[in-house]
């Protein structure tokens, strides 16, 4: 019972920085409806940089707000140099420069700050909560790391829902066309789109660097299953990202714990596939929705 | 953006993955028909490969034998993504299976060569009808995905189960032993090359086939594909259950040569490197695949002689072919998407139009247009955003053509 | 007043618009007539920015139109209604409404505006938190046009208003054209298959063949000629 109970509490936070990942995939999608392979990598670099100022002695909440306007800027920056001329062509275009992009990310933080993993400290304590007598596999900042993705999800939805910006982005994302008609700068919107869902993915990385092997390449399992969440929620929903994320980090946690860590990537495979047989829209989408 | 009133194409695709039969200043006229045409290509492609690997060293006939594989794995890719509209970043691991596979039949049985490499190919096509199923109600983008997931399983699978994939220590394979007195290396190079030559010969003929047509359909518009009476689903799973076969033959191919498969032997980085070879070589095209298969090969070797030249340091030597490969994915998408085939073909129809005048186009602005359309996509696929079917047209700055 | 001098568009080697001129007046409705792939739908893209001009001018009551961006010229009071009424299905019926009011009304002065827009089309208040998919053809037309005025502007371009409407549908938002502009002084381009309708409602009709105007006349004489129909309208 304390290890089952222990592998949730572990998949839950786990689960919330996948969600992390699939909420910026999903406002990459929504966006320009492309999945960002380089969304991780992206979350990795202003980790590094975070990182870069702590050694230097800057105070964990300054770095942590540094590293997220990076990924502001590093958003923007990508959409405007990389993305923008490919627009209105084939879609797989842009896909494959976003995975050329994460390859050569990598490829910099390695040779900047070397390639072997290294410890990245939490905003909160990491040893676990005391629930009556028995303390359990959830800390401080594990419940920082909820809250955070709700948070981010929160303000995701409230943004599109009841701000005029959002309702700007939604409507260039759906029909750009009609939005340039009725006076929206859709382009801009797309790198305003694009410069959030880094911002979320550098809030991924800052919650997943202190759980995972800091390095270059610790990003890439959590984009995959930041995918596999994001595609489970239906790729364009928040709170299907934020379900969908949860459900995987469940998943994987328990087969972790019970089968073999080796086993978690087959997990989510398995996870994945069986979700796409049965709700090929995901579990939280339309099937209209699902036009890319 | 095109707005072609019929979507669907025909035979006459922006596409020729064996070269262009239009351009007629050729001294030899090869024969109209598909088949016989590519065998033609085939005997004359074996006679030049045979003349290499005489003159060569055994080293790099070693060497070309792993161009040989790479080509087959490269191949298959460039069919699922030029032809069909999807990405893998699983090939990487589609040849590890096709490599263990082969390597167990190896360690367990006493099977004829031939007959180990069917099997691989089999075992690689039916894991590539598992995933693609599924994966094939995603958007073609979203493949890469699900593959990228694929190609993190295959190595800790490996792993897992040590006892009968060997763990880190890996499985160990036989070369082929050469007949009489010919040099090992240049008869695993011989069928290595001889695979790859029957694999362009089947692919050519695939593309060219009905079933060409309707991928091509499928990557142009799903929607008008399916109202044309084609199997929008089977359509894409038999393209990546093809590419999944080839991927899985090429891997086999390339553990005869490397005569041992571990779990390090196939990471996620060789997938992306595929994906880079292809983009390089031109997607859609065989005769790109080669050109992906000799940088997939050299890169890597020039990269870490680069390095240790200028003294860079291991760690950025390591990664330094990686960064290279993500780098022209980058740059090859931007600058010339239909790669180095589809560059060199412009250059040719330019050369002939310059020498003889006769190949210039009736039509400039026309010639032009179509010209710049083939070079939208990696191997000159067409693009399908049409407002009129499609919801999500995002051209924000793409002036759309009406009436 | 909108003034259209020399309007060129060039598609490749196709000339979508040779030269067009004429005016559009305050207070009226200009009604451009011809068959399919005359040029019409072209000539609306180019007033709004759509498409880029090769040659020519356009302004509304004196500033120039032509070699802005669309944003821009929405700006200035222009309102595109596009073919297939442009309508945005997975946002709501206030939504859309409240994307036509952002950028040229204050803050303050969009509620009023919705409001205006909910007593002249009612069936739209009730459905105001429905997705505009939801809504029937009418009604998807009522979005279109509310969405179009509710922001004020000075000119209204308008692509096909009557397609696939039934015929009481076309006759009321015919009359509400009318109203707009007899009674807003709006000035309207309305580009029509339906040649009656339009001529029921225009003070002024062009006709449109391979991208010159053949015919610009008052709507009873267009009416009249039975040559020009035939020829150019195919009735």
């Amino acid at each position: 019972m304390g290890l089952f109970l222990n592998t949730v509490l572990n998949g839950v936070s786990e689960g919330m920085v996948f969600a992390a990942i699939a909420l910026g995939l999903v406002l990459v999608n929504r966006a320009t409806g492309i999945v960002n392979f380089s969304q991780g990598a992206m979350g990795m670099m202003t980790t590094f940089v975070a990182y870069s100022l702590l050694s230097g002695g800057i105070g964990y909440w300054p770095a942590f707000v540094v590293a997220l306007a990076a990924g502001f800027f590093l958003g923007a920056a990508v959409e405007l140099i990389f993305i923008r001329p490919l627009q209105g062509k084939s879609p797989l275009n842009p896909v494959i420069v976003t995975i050329g992009l994460l390859v050569v990310l990598e490829g910099i933080a390695g040779s900047i700050w070397g390639v072997t993993s290294r410890g990245f400290p939490p905003a909160f304590s990491q040893r676990g909560l005391r629930i009556g007598s028995t303390r359990v596999a959830f800390s401080t900042f594990d419940l920082f790391i909820v809250a955070a993705v709700i948070v981010l999800m929160a303000v995701m939805i409230a943004v599109f829902r009841w701000t005029d910006v959002g309702l700007r982005m939604r409507g260039a994302a759906f029909s750009p066309e009609v939005a340039r008609l009725l006076g929206v700068r859709v382009g801009r919107m797309f790198t305003l789109g694009w410069a959030l869902a880094a911002t979320a993915g550098a809030l991924a990385g800052l919650l997943a660097a202190p759980i995972s092997s800091f390095g270059p390449y610790y990003m890439d399992l959590n984009l995959v299953y930041g995918f596999t969440a994001a595609v489970l929620g239906g790729l364009l929903s928040p709170v299907g990202a934020l379900v969908g994320g949860l459900v995987t980090g469940l998943c994987i946690s328990l087969v972790g714990g019970y089968l073999g860590g080796n086993l978690e990537p087959l997990g989510a495979l398995a996870l994945l596939l069986a979700v796409l047989m049965a709700r090929p829209q995901g579990l939280f989408g339309s099937a209209k929705a699902r036009r890319i | 953006m095109t707005r072609a009133p019929s979507p669907v194409p025909v035979a006459e695709s922006a596409i020729r993955p064996d070269g262009d039969r239009r351009d007629g200043g050729h001294l030899l006229r090869l024969p109209e028909q598909p088949l016989l045409r590519h065998l033609v290509l085939m005997v004359f492609g074996a006679g030049l490969l045979y003349l290499l690997t005489q003159s060569l060293s055994a080293y790099n006939n070693f060497q070309v034998g792993e161009i040989g594989a790479f080509a087959i794995a490269l191949a298959g890719l460039s069919v699922l993504t030029g032809q069909n509209g999807q990405i893998s970043l699983g090939h990487g691991a589609l040849m590890a299976i096709g490599a263990y596979t082969v390597a167990l039949l190896m360690v367990h049985t006493h099977l004829n060569l031939v007959v180990e490499l069917a099997i691989a190919t089999l075992v690689t096509t039916a894991v590539g009808v598992v995933v693609g199923v599924p994966a094939a109600r995603l958007g073609g983008a979203y493949l890469a995905g699900v593959t990228l997931l694929l190609a993190l399983t295959v190595p800790l699978l490996a792993a897992q189960y040590g006892s009968i994939f060997g763990g880190e220590q890996g499985l160990t394979t036989t070369p082929p032993s050469a007949p009489g007195t010919i040099n090992p290396e240049r008869w695993l190079a011989w069928i290595q090359l001889a695979a790859a030559l029957v694999v362009m010969v089947l692919l050519g003929n695939l593309v060219r086939s009905r079933f060409g047509r309707a991928f091509r359909a499928v990557r142009d518009d799903d929607v008008a594909a399916s109202l044309a009476g084609i199997h929008v689903t089977r359509t894409k799973v038999l393209a990546f259950s093809v590419s999944a076969g080839c991927a899985g033959l090429g891997g086999a191919l390339l553990v005869l040569s490397t005569g041992v498969v571990n779990t390090g032997e196939f990471p996620l980085t060789l997938s992306i490197e595929l994906l880079a070879g292809m983009v390089i070589g031109g997607a859609g095209t065989l005769v790109g695949a080669w050109w992906g298969a000799i940088a997939l090969v050299y890169v890597p070797q020039w990269s870490t002689s680069l390095s240790s030249r200028l003294s860079l340091g291991t760690t950025v030597a390591a990664y330094l072919a990686d960064a290279l490969f993500g780098a022209a994915l980058i740059v090859v998408i931007l600058a010339a998407p239909s790669g180095i085939q589809g560059s060199l073909r412009r250059l040719a129809h330019g050369i002939a139009a310059a020498t003889t005048g006769r190949a210039s186009p009736p039509n400039p602005p026309a010639a032009l247009a179509r010209l710049l359309r083939s070079a939208d996509v990696p191997g000159g696929t067409r693009s399908s955003s049409d407002a009129s079917t499609r919801s999500r047209d995002r051209s924000p700055d793409q002036v759309a053509t009406k009436e | 007043m909108l003034q259209v001098d020399g309007l060129s568009v060039r598609y490749g080697a196709v000339e979508a618009l040779q030269g067009v001129s004429f005016q559009a007046r305050d207070g009226e409705v200009t009604a451009v007539l011809g068959a399919n792939g005359a040029g019409k739908t072209t000539l609306l893209r180019a007033l709004s920015g759509l498409v880029r001009c090769r040659a020519g001018s356009a302004t509304l009551d004196g500033t120039g139109l032509i070699g802005r961006q669309p944003e821009a010229i929405v700006r200035m009071g222009v309102a595109h209604v596009p073919e297939g009424r442009g309508v945005i299905p997975e946002l709501t019926v206030e939504e859309n409404l409240r994307l036509g009011a952002l950028v040229r009304l204050r803050r303050s002065e969009r509620r009023d505006a919705i409001d205006g827009i909910y007593d002249v089309f009612a069936p739209l208040r009730a459905r105001r938190r429905r997705p505009a998919s939801s809504l029937s053809g009418g009604e998807r037309q009522m979005l279109a046009i509310g969405r179009a005025i509710v922001a004020k502007p000075t000119l209204l371009l308008l692509d096909e208003p009557s397609l696939g409407l039934a015929p009481t549908v076309v006759a009321h938002t015919m009359e509400l054209l009318r109203t707009l502009s007899g009674r807003d002084g709006l000035s309207i381009v309305l580009v029509e298959q339906n040649v009656r309708s339009a001529l029921s409602v225009a003070s002024w009709a062009l006709v449109l063949n391979l991208g010159r105007i053949v015919v610009a006349d008052r709507p009873e004489r267009v009416n009249e000629d039975a040559d020009l129909r035939r020829h150019f309208l195919g009735f």
